[in-house]
């Protein structure tokens, strides 16, 4: 019992231990209507459920394999061909990897 | 034989055209929160080397060949199509299938933007005069470049003549891992098992086992190797233990 009880205080303490900002990024920002906006500016055919559901699949399809990256981690023009090199495996359809990376690029536009 | 030459023109000649991968694994011993893609094919063979000393010096080797389905979103099956092993111990050596088994992994949470990841795990094992029934709750929480990994598992046995033989096992893992890069991750895996032989807990049997891994992926495959000791010295209870899965998707 004394060991089941130090396996889940460890747990909680690398959990709440690595939460603060200095250790860990901050996951990927919801959608806002600024992000939206700077879409539209930039003549990208990008709506608010369209990067939506690039947030969506972002979080989830990405870390089947690996954790995420930081989106400025890459430049603008990289994305595209990141996210297109890893759609088969990832099971992205074209819209969907069109979604992600209008998705990144919003996001990307608020830094 | 018609049945294993099913399985391989399904493999190897199907497949290929209607799937892609299922996902990488960054532990050995630890399953995962996130769920395969939908529509998603992948093979993934074990290997476990057991190294055991107490009371008597044994090797077991086992294997275990498992396609993995993503069938929705949140839903993957999966099918053991065979867990066999080969035991190399004093007068006795060989191999021996030892059962098939039908995963479910359902997930809830999403541990990237949800305060944690959380996922329901059921498998159901069938064998030579054997029944299993496992339940997992698997916790996950990504921070960055780190993936910590929790999974609280309860386990059930029926075997034997008439499966009159019992015994449930409750275990705990813990493990944590570090994507160097986006291909290379290295980490740590903790298990505490807690043995209830005709699910009595009189001869209070613990182990612990502890030990590195490291995973590498690439493309459609993936190779994630763990390494086990045993810091308690539990009769029967491997000391060492080494387990490799390979990966592939079509």
């Amino acid at each position: 019992m004394k060991e089941q009880s130090l396996c889940v205080a460890l747990f909680v303490w690398l959990f709440c231990g690595c939460q603060s900002d200095s250790y860990a990024p901050p996951p990927p920002p919801p959608v806002t209507s600024q992000m939206v906006a700077a879409s539209v500016r930039k003549e990208s055919d990008a709506n608010f459920a369209m990067l939506r559901e690039g947030r969506t699949l972002f979080v989830h399809r990405c870390i089947e394999c690996h954790t995420l990256p930081l989106v400025w981690h890459y430049r603008t023009d990289e994305w595209p061909g990141i996210v297109s090199s890893m759609s088969h495996r990832s099971g992205l359809k074209p819209a969907e990897r069109e979604a992600i990376v209008a998705y990144i690029l919003a996001v990307r536009s608020q830094h | 034989m018609k049945l294993a030459l099913r399985i391989v023109i399904f493999v190897f000649v199907i497949l290929p055209h209607v799937s892609s991968f299922g996902g990488a694994r960054h532990f050995g011993f630890i399953y995962e929160a996130p769920t395969s893609a939908p529509g998603s094919f992948e093979l993934e063979n074990w290997v476990t080397w057991a190294r055991t000393t107490n009371p008597e010096h044994s090797d077991e080797v086992s294997f275990r060949h498992e396609i993995e389905i993503g069938v929705t979103d949140r839903f993957q099956a999966s099918i053991y199509l065979a867990d066999w092993f080969y035991e190399n111990g004093l007068g006795h050596s060989g191999s021996t299938y030892s059962d098939s088994a039908l995963e479910l992994i359902y997930n809830l949470t999403n541990p990237v933007i949800d305060p944690i990841g959380l996922s329901l795990y059921q498998e159901y094992k069938v064998g030579d005069r054997l029944f299993e029934w496992e339940s997992k709750l698997i916790a996950q929480k990504n921070l960055g470049p780190l993936i910590l990994a929790y999974n609280a598992t309860l386990e059930a046995v029926w075997e034997g003549e008439g499966l009159a033989e019992r015994e449930g096992e409750f275990q705990q893992a813990l493990g944590a891992s570090y994507e160097i890069s986006p291909r290379i991750s290295v980490g740590l895996e903790f298990l505490h098992e807690c043995v209830f032989p005709d699910w009595d807990d009189a001869e209070r049997i613990r182990n612990v086992f502890i030990g590195p891994n490291a995973s590498y992926r690439h493309r459609s495959w993936f190779v994630t190797v763990t390494a086990l000791a045993q810091p308690t010295n539990t009769p029967d209870e491997p000391d060492f233990q080494l387990r490799t899965i390979f990966g592939f998707g079509f």
